[in-house]
């Protein structure tokens, strides 16, 4: 599916990289998927989760599988709105600080940071320029 | 159909369970390799200090500080017990081993019968409170969806038609049907499915190395 968003419409989604990139690490990623309890046990030891009142997207659980959860389940199948959506989640809502903790043993901040590969093949990433209305850098 | 459930599908359920089991054993291998750095260089590992009961009873409470005990002392302590009373539990229940001994000739040792019926009660008060959560809280329902209930409702399902079984409430035969469905049920979704972090708890907190890992972890990603 290749769609295009105003200020992007130069470039299309490159979904054969994505379905690439996500197979290359499917088997390990697709494992921390399954295996998550979903039981919230994460939540706390997100500093962001504490600073922003409690908030569940926050929550290193909520982060994972709205970003690189989705992108599994959509197989890659994505496009600039749904880049667009996670580039929030990637970037801006966990500073891979590795502080989350799982008792499954799930790495979060790998999984996170594999979807900012995933996205930044896309070129979606924060821009530095101040004119941009990505006002958190 | 009955005879279905309660015969050969029995062996079936074992036999996708164990197989399951090793592929995911397999595949986990396979995806990672051994550490580099098993263990520090010599030259860097502390000195072991003597050590007194009461310095090891000091940093065992002192460690508890830093983990879940902390945060949710109530979820520590539910989770725990139920995790553990759900493989200890029917392990040896009486009537598991009766049949056992009948069709292998063998068995394990049982408890008493109240005994198991009271820490069947035990898990099934633990489902509860995992549900009740599940629905509460909102940190935990944003993240649930209707999988999640399924997969509870199979985990806690053997559990609560065995209680059912034993006191023989409603009709005894439909609710051993019943409880031998799920039991099977269970065995051949814990492979493929979230439960399978009976399994991957293990090979994640002990075999993987990092900062969380119980042990040094022998192996990496």
């Amino acid at each position: 599916m290749n769609q295009t968003i105003p200020n992007q419409e130069t470039k299309k989604v490159d979904t054969k990289k994505i379905k690439s990139l996500l197979n290359r690490r499917k088997g390990k990623m697709k494992r921390f998927l399954s295996y998550c309890a979903h039981c919230s046990l994460c939540a706390e030891s997100c500093f962001l989760y504490m600073k922003y009142k409690k908030d569940p997207k926050y929550m290193p659980s909520y982060k994972v599988i709205n970003s690189l959860g989705k992108l599994y389940k959509k197989r890659g199948n994505v496009d600039w709105k749904f880049l667009n959506e996670i580039k929030g989640i990637v970037w801006k809502n966990c500073v891979l600080c590795g502080r989350c903790y799982c008792p499954i043993g799930i790495h979060v901040p790998s999984m996170i940071a594999f979807a900012r590969t995933i996205v930044r093949s896309q070129e979606v990433y924060p821009q530095l320029d101040e004119a941009s209305p990505e006002s958190w850098l | 159909m009955v005879d279905f459930v309660q015969g050969p599908l029995i062996t079936i359920a074992f036999i996708i369970f164990i197989l399951g089991i090793l592929f995911q054993l397999i595949q986990f291998f396979r995806l990672t390799r051994k550490k580099e750095w098993g263990r520090l260089p010599i030259a860097y590992e502390m000195k072991p200090e003597k050590k007194t009961p009461e310095k090891i009873l000091a940093s065992c409470l002192a460690s508890l500080n830093g983990t879940l005990w902390k945060t949710d002392p109530v979820l520590t302590v539910a989770t725990s017990v139920f995790h553990v009373l759900l493989i200890l539990t029917p392990l040896f229940l009486l009537g598991h081993n009766i049949l056992l001994d009948q069709s292998c000739g063998w068995s394990l040792f049982s408890f008493p019968e109240p005994l198991s019926d009271g820490l069947t009660l035990i898990v099934l008060l633990c489902g509860v409170y995992f549900l009740g959560r599940r629905i509460l809280l909102a940190k935990v329902r944003a993240i649930t969806t209707i999988y999640d209930y399924v997969v509870w409702l199979i985990a806690v399902a053997p559990f609560l038609t065995g209680f059912f079984a034993y006191h023989q409430w409603f009709h005894y035969e439909t609710v051993m049907l019943v409880h031998i469905l799920s039991g099977e049920i269970m065995l051949i979704t814990i492979p493929f499915t979230k439960l399978g972090h009976m399994l991957f708890f293990f090979l994640y907190r002990f075999f993987i190395g990092g900062e969380y890992s119980f042990l040094r972890g022998s192996r990496t990603w």
